[in-house]
């Protein structure tokens, strides 16, 4: 029972976490993101099973896990006005080639930061993009002109 | 203008309408998850250890020990009696929240007896001359399932008398 209820708490702070940090963080992983991912993991799975080393204690916590997450993507399927809580909204950051400032300040993303994303999908200039969405995932797609 | 792609709500996705609160929101969220380090800085989860005396004309019961803790951590429990006169056998009783979940990894320097004393641990001591000290060091470790609070007492006595007793409440967090 304690391993199901610490494998509950610590996914609920884990999810709440990534809700607040901000999806940019969570998408871009720089060496430094990996390594501090990698101790963060470390982290919650000492404090998920402490001393137990028993497959009946990862049998627990896994099945928990997975249950949560199969749970939390139900929800967000079947109950619409739960997504923007649970998965967030995309937001625009580039409209008709011209960066959006509010947009991207809120999300503390710089004009370097778009257009490196943007030669990493081959677009050379803010001119050849129309629109630019931040999805949910923390990623961003670029749509291109149309005569581009 | 052209269309913006399928699924995207200008109003919404682009001028944040409705949505303005949300940043300050995530913000206020983020500043509570930040306070739970800042508390812990200020031993609100533990485990720096406290020092609680108890003081009589015999002798100076000195307990150092977290009264905070947490699953799994090691800790040290220092009971510290400074004879002021002569105490011809002294015992220690510990309350049950001492050993309650906790590992006793060891007890130096080890008593000369242990015995129960209607469930509490009682540690026989020996002599200690006056103006002498005697410390006794214990080991312990949480068993991460003991969670919540517990009343912590250590007792003195010189054979039969009571001399002395020290009154802590200890908190556990999983």
């Amino acid at each position: 029972m304690d391993l199901a209820i610490r494998a509950i708490v610590l996914y609920a702070f884990v999810f709440f976490l990534t809700r607040v940090v901000g999806r940019r963080e969570l998408s871009s992983l720089q060496p430094f993101d990996l390594i501090l991912l990698i101790v963060l993991g470390d982290s919650i799975q000492q404090g998920l099973t402490q001393d137990d080393y028993s497959v009946t204690g990862a049998l627990i916590v896994v099945g928990m896990i997975a249950a949560l997450q199969v749970g939390t993507s139900y929800l967000s399927f079947r109950v619409p006005r739960l997504r923007p809580v649970l998965d967030g909204l995309p937001i625009v950051v580039i409209e008709d080639g011209k960066p959006i400032q509010k947009n991207l300040h809120r999300e503390r993303i710089s004009v370097e930061e778009l257009t490196e994303e943007m030669r990493q999908q081959q677009i050379a200039s803010l001119d050849e993009v129309q629109w630019a969405v931040l999805e949910t995932s923390g990623a961003i797609s670029f749509i291109k002109k149309s005569d581009s | 203008m052209a269309e913006p792609p399928d699924a995207i709500d200008l109003g919404r996705d682009r001028d944040l309408r409705g949505r303005r609160k949300d940043v300050w929101f995530r913000r206020s969220l983020l500043a509570l998850v930040a306070l739970v380090p800042v508390l812990a800085l200020f031993n609100l989860f533990g485990q720096r250890p406290t020092t609680s005396n108890a003081s009589v004309p015999a002798a100076t019961l000195s307990v150092y020990a977290p009264t905070t803790l947490r699953g799994g951590l090691l800790w040290e429990g220092r009971i510290h009696i400074t004879a002021h006169r002569e105490i011809k056998n002294a015992i220690l009783v510990l309350s049950t929240g001492w050993a309650e979940g906790m590992s006793i990894n060891t007890i130096e320097p080890s008593p000369t007896g242990e015995a129960s004393d209607n469930g509490r641990l009682e540690f026989t001591l020996g002599h200690i001359p006056q103006n002498k000290s005697f410390i006794l060091y214990m080991q312990f470790q949480v068993n991460p399932t003991n969670v919540g609070h517990r009343s912590r007492s250590t007792t003195l006595y010189d054979g039969k008398t009571e001399l002395a007793a020290v009154h802590q409440k200890v908190t556990i967090f999983p």
